[in-house]
């Protein structure tokens, strides 16, 4: 069994830190890992990116995140990078990694990812450079995230990303927006690979729970939407492990 | 005399509170009543809250808000989800 705790949308800046300490202090007895899905800042300033490590760093368990669009906002996602990874949270952009927790391996594939929308109503390239670069951006990202995904060799696949792979877990948000949110080209990626749970943000009036076309359970985890510091999810149940904590 | 709150003020206040940068919220709603705005959505902390309706007031002095912005509670979780 391995348990993992996820949020995302923290936005934290100097007026957050602390807020959610006390609940990430029980961390260590309640989940083997913390996945953050993006939107880890508000602007995306280095000084942001510290407090935002300082409030995040240090649980006991490892902390994966990608970033966010709130991430990129002031052109400085290299350096708001350095500095999650010199405090030793786990970084993916179109990467993965494998954490080796109860004696799984819990293998995490993470890209910010891009709009678009859905099929029915998605984007396309073609016509005016800037379209053509939108849904391109979107195709690269998904080729990462699917290659990353399917390089990963581990008993547990989690694809984490900011913004939404399926339009079920935008449910609450204005129809309108919805290229904006996310992009079918993720959940594609997301289903090329023996993915067991996909967790996202971005979507802070979206609704929690979704699947993808492959069967792939999504979780909308940002945090107006669970509406507490994180939550925790379990795979591998019917793994026996010895010594298993409850929450 | 009442300002016309029309879907064009509604159009400036969204992209105000999301491109001032003191505020950067994307997830705020706006809703149009006869002689007031009512806004909701929930951000992470009380400062962000009244600093939306700082702004809005600067900006647009004659709008009357209702602000049912609420702040997102941070305690820790007391339940498991099983993913299969
Ligand atoms: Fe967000
Ligand atoms: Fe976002």
């Amino acid at each position: 069994m391995i348990r993992i705790a996820a949020v995302g949308d923290v936005h934290v800046d100097k007026d957050v830190v602390g807020r959610y300490r006390p609940a990430l202090e029980q961390l260590p007895g309640v989940a083997d890992a913390l996945l953050i899905a993006g939107d880890l800042t508000r602007h995306g300033t280095v000084e942001e990116a510290r407090c935002m490590a300082g409030e995040f760093g240090g649980l006991g368990v490892p902390v994966v995140v990608v970033l966010g669009n709130h991430d990129h906002q002031s052109d400085q996602q290299d350096a708001v990078t350095d500095v999650l990874r010199d405090a030793g949270l786990v970084v993916l952009e179109g990467e993965g990694t494998v954490l080796e927790l109860n004696g799984h391996t819990l293998g995490i594939a993470g890209a910010k990812g891009f709009g678009g929308g859905f099929a029915g109503a998605c984007a396309s390239k073609f016509g005016e450079r800037e379209m053509k670069n939108f849904v391109g951006t979107t195709e690269a990202i998904a080729e990462r995230l699917g290659a990353a995904l399917r390089g990963l060799d581990c008993d547990a696949l989690v694809a984490l990303t900011h913004y939404a792979p399926v339009p079920e877990t935008l449910t609450g948000e204005p129809l309108e927006i919805y290229p904006f949110l996310g992009s079918y080209l993720l959940g594609q990626a997301i289903d090329s690979a023996p993915t067991a749970l996909a967790l996202h943000g971005h979507a802070h009036h979206g609704s929690e729970r979704g699947r993808t076309p492959g069967g792939v359970p999504v979780r909308n985890v940002a945090h107006p939407v669970i509406k507490q510091a994180y939550n925790v999810y379990q795979l591998l149940t019917d793994e026996v492990d010895a010594g298993l904590v409850s929450i | 005399m009442t300002p016309q709150l029309d879907e064009y003020v509604e159009a400036e206040i969204q992209r105000l509170l999301a491109e001032t940068g003191s505020v950067a919220e994307q997830g705020i709603t706006i809703a149009r009543r006869e002689h007031l705005i009512v806004l909701g959505g929930e951000v992470e902390s009380a400062q962000r809250r009244d600093e939306i309706c700082r702004q809005i007031n600067q900006h647009f002095p004659d709008v009357e808000i209702a602000c049912d912005i609420g702040i997102v509670r941070a305690q820790a979780p007391t339940e498991v989800e099983e993913i299969s």
